[in-house]
This record gives C-alpha cells, sequence and structure tokens, in this order.
C-alpha cells in the first residue's frame, strides 16, 4: 500500500477522512455485538434499547461513507491503490451495517428469551463462546483494515472455518435438546437465530477481510478456496 | 501591507499614463521627420518637373533639346533589365535558399555559406559592377547588353532573395512539414506541395524589395558600359530589323545595348542647360512612382496570397 | 493457457536506445505492440513517451544528430524499422501518424486528404474520390464536411480538423497508427469524439497513442505502458495496470502522488 503523499493535499484529506468514518463505524458496530453479548449472558435487557440507538448511527454513517465515496470517485477520479481503497471501503461499510443488523436481531432475540422467563443454563457457554470468536474476528478484520494488514485479513478468513463448525455443533445440540424435551422448542427457535446471527457476523467479517485483502494486494479472492493456502 | 485606496490607486495609473503619452508625442514627431523628408524630395520633384511630366515624355527618345527629351528608351531599358534580373535572380535565389533550409546538412560548411551570403548582401554595389564587367562583359563575351546588366543586378539582389526565402521558410511551422512527412512524402514532394506554395507571399516580397533596390542602381550598370545617350529601342522579337530585313529572334533584345532610368537622370543632371534639370526632377518623378507601384504589388501579392493560409 | 486468445505482434521494441546528440532519451526499451490493440504510453512531461512514439516512423530522421540503436521489429514481415537498409519514407508510408496540435494543410480539405495518395503517384479521379470518401467516413467526419470538401481545412473547428488529420493518415492504409497526444489541444466533447474513433480504428488497424490524460488512456487503450526517464518502468493490461500496477512508481504516477 502506497503511503507518500498525493500532489493534492485536499485528496489526502479526503481519503483520510473516509478511513477515519470506517473506523468510527467499525467501532460502534464492535460495541452493539459485545453489549448484545453481555445481554445475552446477563440477561441486561436493558441495553436492547441502546444497542438498537446504535444501529441508527451505523445507519447514518453507512449513508455518509457511500456519499463521500461517490464525491471522491466523481471529484478524483481515484485510479490503483486508491481506487482500491474506495471500492473496498464501499463494500466494507455495507458489510458492517448488516453485522450491526445481526447484532440487533441478537438483542431481540435476547429480549424474547428472556420476556418469556430465563436462559436455560446449558446454553450460555457455547453460544458466548461462539459469539466471541465472531466479535475478535470483526476486531481483527477492522485491525486488518486499519493497518492494510493482508497476513492479519487471511487469518480472519481461516478462522471463519473455525466459527462455521462450532456453529453446526450448536445446532445439532439444540435439536437433541429440542427431541428429548418439546418444551425447550420455543426457546430454541430463539437460539437458533441467535446463533445464526453470531455466525453470520463472522461471515461479515471475512467479506471485510477479503475486501482488505482486494485493497492491499489487489487479488480478489472471493468465492476462491484456493487464494489463501 | 494596507491595500491601496482606489484614490492611490488612480493616482498611480495617472503617473503611468502620463509616461504613455511622452513617448507618444516622441514617437509621432521622430516619424514625422522620415514622412516630410519623403514627402519633400517627392513634392520638390513634382513641382519642378511637372511641365514635363507630359505623354510625349514618356514616347519620346532623348534629345539635345530638353524641351524635345523623352525616357522612352530609358523605361523600357529599366524593365527588360529588371525582366532578366527577376528571371535569374529568382530560380537562383528561391532554389538556394530551400537548399539551405530543406537540404543541408548543418555542418561547418553550411556556417560559411550562411556567413558569406550575409557579407555579400553588404558588398558594394560597384564592386558588383567590377566583377560583372570581367565576367559576363569580357569572359562570356556579352558586351554591354541588357544582359549583362540584369545578371549584374541579379547577382546583386541574389542575397536579398536567399535571405527572403528563408526567412519565408522558416516561418512555416515544423509541423506542417512533419505532416507531409508523416505520410511518406519525399523532402521534394514537401517542398513542392507545401513548402514553396505556403513560402511564396513571402519570397514574392523579398524578390519585389529586392527588384526594388535594383531599378534604382546606377553605379554597377555604368561600370559594365551603359550608353548614356541612346536613340532606338531594342529589337522587338520577330521584327524586322536592319538593312537586310531578318526577323529578330525570340531574345535578340538580351544582348541590344540600353540605357536605364538612373542612367538617363544622371545624365541630364550633368548638362549645363538647367532645362534638362526639370526633366531629371520629372524622370526622378517617374522612377519614385515606379518603386511606389512595385512595393504597392508586392503588399497587394501578399494580402492575397496570405488570406488563405493559416495555421 | 488458451494460446488462441494471446494476441498476435505487429511490432517489438528489442533493446532500443535513442540519442539526442550525447543525451540518451530512450533507456534500453522492450516493449510489445499487439495487433489491432490501443496500446497508451504514459509518464510524466520529458519521460521519453513522444521520443518514443516518433521512433515508429522514423520521424527523428528529419533532424541532424539524433541516433538509435537496438531494433523495432515489424511483423509480419519482421524487418526492422531502425535499420539503416530501411528507408525512413518506407516505414512511413507503412506508419501513419496525428499529432499533438491538429496540422491540416492550409489546403482545401479534399486535398488534405487526397494528399497521402498523390504522394504515392495516384492520379485517377475516380480512385481518389472513392478513397477519400472511405477515409473521411473512416474518421467520422464525412457528414460535416461532404458538402464543402472545396473549403479551407484551417477554417474547420479544432474537433474537426484533428479528425481531418486523421482521415489523411487513414486514407493510405497504414499497419500502424500513431497519435502524440491528439487531444490536448481539443475541448472535452471533441476529446470524446476522437477517443469513440480511436475505439472504432482499433477493428482495422493497430495504434499507439501517447497521452498525458491518464484517465484517456485508461478508457482507450487495451495495453498500457508506463515510462519514466527514458525508461519503460511497467507495461502490461491497461485493467491490470490501473487497478494494480506492479511498480511503485507506476503506482504513484496514476494515483498523482509526489515522485
Amino acid at each position: 500500500m502506497n503511503e507518500s503523499q498525493h500532489v493534492s493535499s485536499q485528496f489526502d484529506e479526503d481519503l483520510g477522512r473516509l478511513r477515519t468514518h470506517v473506523l468510527q463505524m467499525g467501532g460502534l458496530v464492535e460495541t452493539q455485538i459485545s453489549a448484545a453479548i453481555e445481554a445475552y449472558t446477563t440477561g441486561e435487557i436493558a441495553s436492547v434499547k441502546t444497542i438498537v440507538e446504535t444501529d441508527r448511527k451505523v445507519n447514518d454513517l453507512e449513508k455518509a461513507i457511500d456519499d463521500d465515496c461517490a464525491h471522491i470517485i466523481a471529484k478524483r477520479q481515484p485510479t490503483a491503490s486508491d481506487l482500491r481503497l474506495v471500492l473496498g471501503i464501499s463494500k466494507i461499510v455495507t458489510d458492517l451495517e448488516r453485522a450491526g443488523d445481526e447484532a440487533k436481531k441478537i438483542a431481540k432475540g435476547v429480549r424474547r428469551i428472556y420476556d418469556n422467563g430465563h436462559l436455560p443454563a446449558q446454553y450460555g457457554v457455547g453460544i458466548r463462546h461462539l459469539a466471541e470468536a465472531a466479535l475478535a474476528m470483526v476486531r481483527q478484520a477492522l485491525d486488518a483494515f486499519a493497518r492494510l494488514d493482508g497476513a492479519l485479513a487471511v487469518s480472519v478468513i481461516r478462522a471463519d472455518a473455525d466459527v462455521d463448525v462450532e456453529f453446526k455443533s450448536i445446532i445439532r445440540q439444540l435439536i437433541t435438546h429440542m427431541m428429548e424435551d418439546p418444551r425447550t422448542i420455543t426457546t430454541s427457535i430463539d437460539i437458533i437465530s441467535i446463533s445464526r446471527a453470531i455466525e453470520r457476523i463472522g461471515d461479515h467479517a471475512k467479506n471485510i477481510s477479503e475486501q482488505v485483502i482486494f485493497v492491499v494486494e489487489g487479488r480478489d479472492i472471493r468465492h476462491n478456496k484456493e487464494a489463501i493456502k | 501591507m494596507q491595500p491601496m485606496t482606489t484614490e492611490q490607486i488612480r493616482v498611480l495609473i495617472a503617473r503611468g499614463k502620463l509616461k504613455d503619452t511622452l513617448f507618444q508625442g516622441l514617437g509621432i514627431i521622430c516619424l514625422s521627420i522620415g514622412l516630410l523628408v519623403i514627402f519633400l524630395l517627392v513634392g520638390d520633384m513634382l513641382m519642378r518637373g511637372l511641365d514635363r511630366l507630359n505623354i510625349e515624355f514618356f514616347t519620346e527618345f532623348a534629345s539635345r533639346r530638353a524641351s524635345q527629351s523623352g525616357i522612352l528608351s530609358a523605361w523600357v531599358g529599366t524593365l527588360l533589365v529588371m525582366l532578366v534580373t527577376a528571371a535569374a535572380a529568382v530560380p537562383l535565389g528561391v532554389a538556394a535558399g530551400i537548399y539551405l533550409e530543406e537540404y543541408a546538412k548543418r555542418n561547418w560548411i553550411t556556417d560559411i555559406i550562411e556567413i558569406n551570403i550575409t557579407n555579400l548582401a553588404a558588398v558594394p554595389s560597384i564592386v558588383y559592377g567590377l566583377l560583372a564587367l570581367g565576367i559576363f562583359v569580357y569572359t562570356f563575351g556579352f558586351g554591354q547588353s541588357i544582359l549583362s546588366a540584369g545578371l549584374t543586378l541579379a547577382l546583386l539582389i541574389l542575397p536579398i532573395v536567399i535571405v527572403a526565402t528563408r526567412e519565408a521558410i522558416r516561418s512555416i511551422p515544423a509541423m506542417i512539414r512533419e505532416g507531409s512527412m508523416a505520410v511518406g512524402a519525399t523532402r521534394w514532394q514537401t517542398c513542392r506541395y507545401h513548402i514553396i506554395p505556403y513560402a511564396m507571399p513571402g519570397i514574392l516580397t523579398g524578390v519585389i524589395i529586392g527588384l526594388a533596390r535594383a531599378i534604382g542602381e546606377t553605379a554597377p550598370i555604368i561600370t559594365i558600359g551603359a550608353l548614356t545617350f541612346i536613340a532606338f529601342l531594342p529589337p522587338a522579337p520577330f521584327s524586322a530589323t536592319g538593312v537586310d530585313g531578318a526577323s529578330a529572334g525570340l531574345f535578340d533584345w538580351v544582348m541590344s545595348p540600353f540605357t536605364v532610368m538612373p542612367i538617363q537622370i544622371f545624365n541630364w543632371t550633368s548638362r549645363p542647360d538647367p532645362a534638362f534639370e526639370v526633366n531629371a526632377a520629372a524622370a526622378g518623378f517617374v522612377l519614385m512612382g515606379m518603386v511606389l507601384t512595385m512595393n504597392a504589388i508586392a503588399i497587394y501579392l501578399r494580402y492575397r496570397m496570405r488570406k488563405n493560409i493559416k495555421w | 493457457m488458451q494460446t488462441h486468445d494471446k494476441p498476435q505482434l505487429k511490432a517489438e521494441a528489442r533493446n532500443l536506445n535513442f540519442y539526442y546528440g550525447q543525451t540518451q532519451a530512450l533507456k534500453n526499451i522492450n516493449m510489445p505492440i499487439y495487433d489491432k490493440k490501443v496500446t497508451a504510453l504514459i509518464g510524466p512531461s520529458g519521460c521519453g513517451k513522444s521520443t518514443y512514439l516518433r521512433s515508429f516512423n522514423r520521424m527523428h530522421d528529419l533532424y541532424p544528430g539524433n541516433r538509435y540503436e537496438g531494433e523495432i521489429r515489424f511483423f509480419p514481415d519482421n524487418s526492422n524499422l531502425l535499420s539503416a537498409d530501411v528507408d525512413p519514407i518506407e516505414v512511413r508510408m507503412r506508419v501513419g501518424m496525428v499529432f499533438q496540435k491538429p496540422n491540416p494543410f492550409p489546403k482545401t480539405i479534399y486535398e488534405n486528404v487526397a494528399y497521402g495518395l498523390r504522394v504515392r503517384g495516384e492520379k485517377n479521379k475516380r480512385i481518389l474520390d472513392e478513397k477519400v470518401e472511405n477515409a473521411l467516413r473512416g474518421a467520422a467526419i464525412w457528414d460535416e464536411v461532404k458538402d464543402r470538401l472545396q473549403d479551407l481545412a484551417p477554417n474547420l473547428s479544432g474537433g474537426q480538423q484533428q479528425r481531418l488529420c486523421i482521415a489523411r493518415a487513414l486514407a493510405t492504409d497504414p499497419e500502424l497508427l500513431l497519435f502524440d497526444e491528439p487531444t490536448s489541444a481539443l475541448d472535452p466533447i471533441a476529446t470524446g469524439a476522437i477517443e469513440e474513433l480511436v475505439h472504432e480504428l482499433k477493428t482495422r488497424v493497430t495504434i499507439l497513442i501517447v497521452t498525458h490524460n491518464m484517465q484517456q488512456a485508461a478508457r482507450v487503450s487495451d495495453y498500457t505502458a508506463y515510462m519514466y526517464l527514458g525508461e519503460m518502468i511497467e507495461f502490461g493490461k491497461t485493467d491490470e495496470i490501473f487497478i494494480k500496477p506492479q511498480d511503485k512508481r507506476t503506482e504513484d504516477y496514476i494515483t498523482g502522488r509526489m515522485g
């Protein structure tokens, strides 16, 4: 990645601001996710409202960043690394926004579960572990973007496979429980949708990392398992 | 620094404009001096020679009596000499100019040639006369003829024609030449279709300026021995001449003895009879008229030809 | 790999060096020019891109003190354009050129286009008429000038003049067409028309274009070469150069960074 300055310092400022906004948005999404996990384990339903409010801010930022990208393309006709950065950012923000939406879904699922009673203890640890792995992926993807670190992005993509495996085992577990005791079905369905949302967050982190690799190296590794081996 | 007030700006402009006005006045005065001299000269000649400026003055040969003298042989001689001069100087000068600009390699030989051409333009005309006397009159045996005079004057104006040709060629943008060469033209095709046509207005101007200088030259013509008193015209092509009644050839006139306007004037001014001075003034006025006419033609031609050439 | 997709070579510079007197303007350039493709040369002013372009029709031979080393191989006959045995006029008969500033001759529109044919000794009025019309059509200017072929070319607008110059080059069916910053003197609309034309022309002729407008290079070319200080820094497919250049210097130039 190219760190030397443009002849137009205004262009440097525009790109700099764009990156700052993305990281700011990433920070908000991270807090959404961690607050949702927190609510899930502690049953603090009050924080659900905050998560929904934060989502509005995330949406506004997404629109603002997209707008900035359009302006930069129109005014500066970016090429090479600049072009890749702008294109990458416009896709990264979409994934970030969707990750935020998933956090909102988790929060709402948590509210349903606790409204109907309380969380059966045996579901705590596995989900929490899954959620922390997904959150770590988001964090690392954002770090990889901030530092334009391709190697870190590759490790995030690899981590997604583990999350998928873990998700599948949780689903199997839940199915077993539901067969053993049909009374748990209502709660189990909510938990399935929560773990589904967590798994989706991991996917979004993976997508973000793929964009980081495109920004840094100019390689498009989407839908190509060979590329990261 | 404080920005200037409108008042200050106006004072500054007024000061600058005062100098403008002063220089403008000075310029007009200098210009008037030059114009005044020409007007006085022409006016003086016109006033003194007005009596003699009638048809007969142009159709009569020179005579011992001032009142019956005319300039027939002189103006015909001048025209014919100019014809030979132009016929010799234009092809030679244009070809040389084109060669130097378009073909010659830049090296020390061309540098020397260039310096020589500049120097040739500065050689006193009498020296050309001496040269021509030796070469044309004696070595080539052209005698004291229109041909000798025409060639001598051609030599005299050759540098002017060459320099004018080169200047005209240089004013053609390089991209026109490149445009022609880029479609696969040879140097000659480029010259033939582009360089020569586009340089023509400039070349013509140079030729006419050269001829206007040659028309007034006296010294080299006297040196090669033009007659000062002549009462016949050169033989017109195919006219009957002499006792045997044989027809003159197409170019017999070039070998004929002749006189020219400046020599006629010089001859008249050296006569003791003051009546001849009136003739001289009238002839001088006619000569001036010829020069001005040539310049006018040059300006007109240049305007006409340049109208269609732009890049 | 699919070999049938690989474009044919039209020309290839091999170890090309060029000197203006003592100054070396091109340094060991190796580069392919593919048949019926548009290749763009980009780089900062004075990088040698025009010098390189003008080697392809031996334009440097018009001026003293210029010297080539190396070869420009021309295909399919595999001749060396720079060889002393090859007449520059022969080269220019096969390689056409369009200049930075439109340079129509101060003659009629018709004569401008017919000139290349006249130079080749064509006198038949019918053939001349036909080829002039074809060339003007090829340069997308026929409809604008068909009713005034006897008007003087310099009275056309700048964009029309440049298309006329393209017609002049096309009239003689060149195999390779060189463009030396053809739109630098034109407004955006006229520029667009020329770019569109370049795109159409590549079905019939190989094109090499110098431009200091990078977006133009990106728009019109299939291949792009970045030159700097007389050297060929990077050559590749235009898409690759503009999205992922391999060399830091190319990257800095096309993204507008300080060198």
